[in-house]
């Protein structure tokens, strides 16, 4: 069976390759890896992507920029530079076409240049459809994760899609279909407010 | 990496195993039993279930993090559709480093091939003319058949542990399990993994259509089983490694088992490099690195189970007097014969949406599932269809957050913004996805290679792959497709979606480049898994596979390793010299 010699082998090969870069990032925070306005013009694209409404906060409110942010300080960090790129692109949009930045415009004026996005038809802006879909799937990796990578607050994604929780075992009630299981409002890795 | 040129001469073993992963792991235990001294040289290291399996989808399936090391993603292959184009390194590798290999993070699925994938091409040629088969396919029965195979299936179904229920027991059908299935000498030695409401949905709707469902074996306890606790359903199997050890993982099952008898030593953190052969064509050994220095590991005998892609580039990177262009390749038929499975990795995916709350959050994956196999490999007529083989149909339990908030909008919906909200809200607990596994062939033009570019960090090239899609495979899956539709419809589906199959790339389902069979012009090794060149040289995993079946590979690659390990002690004498 695996023995002392094993388990410390685990623990230095942990501070060289980044399978456990996660568990160091939750405990000190690395520096901001984008600077204040790209974290304004983030919080805006994902705020239209996951809005206020009866059924949610928004994604701000749920600190989906915080686990982005945090993503791109260390297991994304080799993407950061395309991603500010992208964020610094959409936001050049919203000058080209309008009188501000994009977090200055209106929904309704953030929702068209989002569509020209999505579709690819952004002028002037040729990685738009790549970087949209890019930005779109790390708002639900923020909204949807574990609350411990810092988005997830107060539990707001699993209530938004009926997702009960993980939980160490189960049973078949809580495999039932056509009832609503409760929810269980807790991290992987304990706490329940973990990264709040 | 720095490696220091002079190698350390280690003391000689009885065996060298090169990874001990799902087949590796497997084989030393018959050959430690038979009392040989075996050396498990792994990659990677242990886990500890406690502090390295968590339910948590961004560790396990968004960042990939259940491994140990970085070698496999360190040597991506290369992948292109057709040898006209440049391939192009992939985004990620499917298999992970440990002691226990990707046992530790599959889906557990333990299937035994059916008769028919053996012989699949003289029994099609019996039954529909030669004209049905696959055009361009380099298809040849195996040499050995499922009769020959049965033992071994049951051995390991014991050893390893698996939950199922037979439905064929020495020809006494019993439609509680599988009546397709080949004869089974006895019972599984657990029941099935439990059953759940939408299971039994789904399993009244294929009744319904006169179809014989079944719950699908796994090597996941369904009850607690030699020391280890019973699976708890908590729903991160995918990827994820089991935190109560009831998946069946050979680092928790036959490799403990092997080290009892003090005849494993397992060497972690080693990579092999090399295996390498004298002037009679013999191997004498491997050369690994451990910690930046290569090691000669002397053996009598080298066992190689370091998956399709890596097996197939050892032997290619393995150049010698005798073998000028690579190990066991005189005949060039290393790397020859791949393939990949067609299943929701190539496309061949279906998702339904149903009108209520379906909680499938929770479970093991496939191996909580109920599956259909009147429409896999040569259980219903082909005549007319233009294809051979089909696919086993599975619906199952557990699915995680994004990637249910990821689904489709299935047409009624956008992508994003409230609209979006207000639809995942009421349809992410709503649908569900079904496993579809076509039984996929070689080609004449699917094959692996050295990529004459792209090079890992050591300096050696990494594997290329060439796969493109094919016309046989295309139609069972959509043969199947169309099957799986009229399934979930018949549960009362509102919406079905059907992925367009396009083909395998890379996948922890891919088989061939040294192919097992009679003829040493068209194989690799022989009906034992040895090398028709190098006798002392044996190949354990998918890489000997000549056909998939519409099954996941791993207990025929854990029944095909035992035999080879088994056959090996046996014949120490002859083999080993």
């Amino acid at each position: 069976m695996p023995g002392e010699i094993s388990r410390r082998a685990v623990i230095v090969s942990a501070a060289i390759v980044p399978v456990a870069a996660l568990t160091a990032a939750a405990q000190a925070p690395p520096p901001s890896a984008l600077s204040a306005s790209q974290l304004r013009t983030l919080a805006a694209f994902v705020d239209r992507i996951i809005p206020k409404d009866e059924l949610s906060p928004s994604a701000s409110e749920c600190d989906v920029p915080v686990y982005i942010n945090r993503t791109l300080g260390d297991y994304l960090a080799g993407e950061k530079p395309a991603f500010i790129e992208g964020l610094e692109a959409t936001d050049a949009l919203a000058r080209r076409t309008h009188n501000g930045g994009f977090a200055d415009l209106t929904p309704a004026q953030q929702d068209a240049l989002l569509t020209s996005m999505e579709d690819g038809s952004a002028e002037g802006f040729v990685n738009a459809r790549a970087f949209f879909n890019r930005a779109r799937r790390l708002a639900l990796e923020g909204m949807f994760g574990d609350p411990y990578y810092g988005g997830n607050k107060n539990f707001a994604g699993w209530d938004l899609i009926k997702y009960p929780g993980p939980r160490l075992a189960t049973t078949a009630d809580d495999q039932k279909m056509g009832v609503e299981i409760k929810p269980y409002h807790h991290s992987a890795y304990g706490s329940a407010d973990h990264g709040h | 990496m720095e490696v220091r040129t002079m190698a350390i001469n280690l003391k000689p073993v009885d065996v060298a195993v090169v990874g001990l992963g799902a087949a590796g792991g497997v084989a030393v235990l018959p050959l430690a039993r038979a009392g040989l001294k075996v050396a498990g040289i792994e990659a990677g290291t242990w886990m500890d279930p406690a502090k390295d399996f968590k339910p948590d989808e961004i560790h396990n399936n968004v960042r990939g993090l259940v491994t140990t090391v970085p070698k496999a993603t360190k040597e991506i292959p290369t992948f292109r559709t057709s040898p006209d184009v440049k391939a192009r390194q992939a985004a990620a590798h499917p298999m992970m480093n440990a002691v226990g290999g990707t046992s530790i993070h599959y889906h557990a699925q333990s299937w035994r091939l059916k008769p028919w994938d053996f012989k699949s091409r003289s029994e099609t040629i019996k039954r529909y003319g030669a004209s049905l088969l696959p055009k361009g396919s380099t298809l040849e029965d195996w040499p050995v058949s499922y009769q020959d195979l049965e033992p071994y299936y049951d051995t390991v179904e014991h050893e390893v542990g698996v939950s199922g229920k037979a439905g064929n027991i020495q020809g006494t059908l019993d439609p509680a399990g599988n009546v397709y299935e080949g004869p089974r000498q006895r019972e599984y030695p657990m029941p099935p993994l439990r059953t759940c409401d939408f299971l039994d949905h789904m399993h009244k709707a294929a009744l319904s259509l006169g179809w014989k469902p079944f719950h699908a074996p796994s090597a996941i306890n369904s009850q607690p089983y030699r020391g280890r606790a019973a699976c708890a359903y908590h729903g991160y199997c995918d990827r994820g490694g089991c935190h109560v050890r009831a998946k069946n993982s050979t680092c928790f099952t036959t490799i403990p088992e092997a080290q009892k008898t003090k005849n494993l030593t397992v060497i972690d953190h080693a990579q092999v490099t090399r295996i390498v052969a004298d002037n009679n064509g013999k191997v004498t050994g491997v050369l690994y690195i451990r910690n930046g220095q290569e090691y000669f590991q002397p053996a009598k005998v080298v066992l190689v189970s370091s998956y399709t892609y890596e097996n197939t580039r050892l032997l290619l990177l393995s150049k010698s007097k005798a073998y000028p262009n690579g190990l066991s390749n005189n005949h060039g038929q290393v790397g020859k014969h791949y393939f990949g499975h067609w299943d929701a990795q190539a496309g061949v995916n279906v998702t339904a949406l149903f009108p209520m709350d379906i909680n499938t959050w929770y479970g093991a994956m496939l191996s909580q599932g109920v599956t259909v196999d009147e429409w896999a490999d040569d259980t219903f007529d082909h005549s007319g269809l233009g294809f051979i083989g089909g696919a086993s149909l599975c619906a199952f339990m557990e699915k995680h957050p994004i990637a249910a908030a990821s689904m489709g909008t299935f047409g009624r919906a956008p992508a994003w913004g409230s609209k979006w909200k207000q639809f995942v809200h009421e349809n992410a607990n709503r649908f569900t996805g079904a496993y579809l596994q076509t039984n996929s062939f070689p080609y004449e033009n699917t094959y692996l290679d050295l990529d004459p570019d792209v090079k890992d960090p050591l300096g050696d090239p990494v594997c290329r792959v060439t796969s493109g899609p094919k016309e046989n495979e295309t139609r069972a899956a959509i043969y199947a497709q169309n099957k799986m539709e009229e399934w979930f419809r018949a549960a009362g589906a509102i919406e079905v979606l059907k992925g367009q199959p396009f083909g395998p790339a890379l996948s922890t389902h891919t088989y061939g480049g040294t192919r097992m069979g009679d003829n040493p012009e068209t194989n690799v090794v022989d009906r034992w898994g040895f090398s028709h060149e190098a006798p002392n040289l044996g190949m354990l995993g998918g890489s000997v596979f000549g056909t998939s079946g519409a099954r996941n590979p791993t207990l025929t690659m854990q029944a095909l390793a035992w035999r080879t390990a088994e056959h090996l002690a046996k014949n120490w004498k002859s083999i080993a010299g």
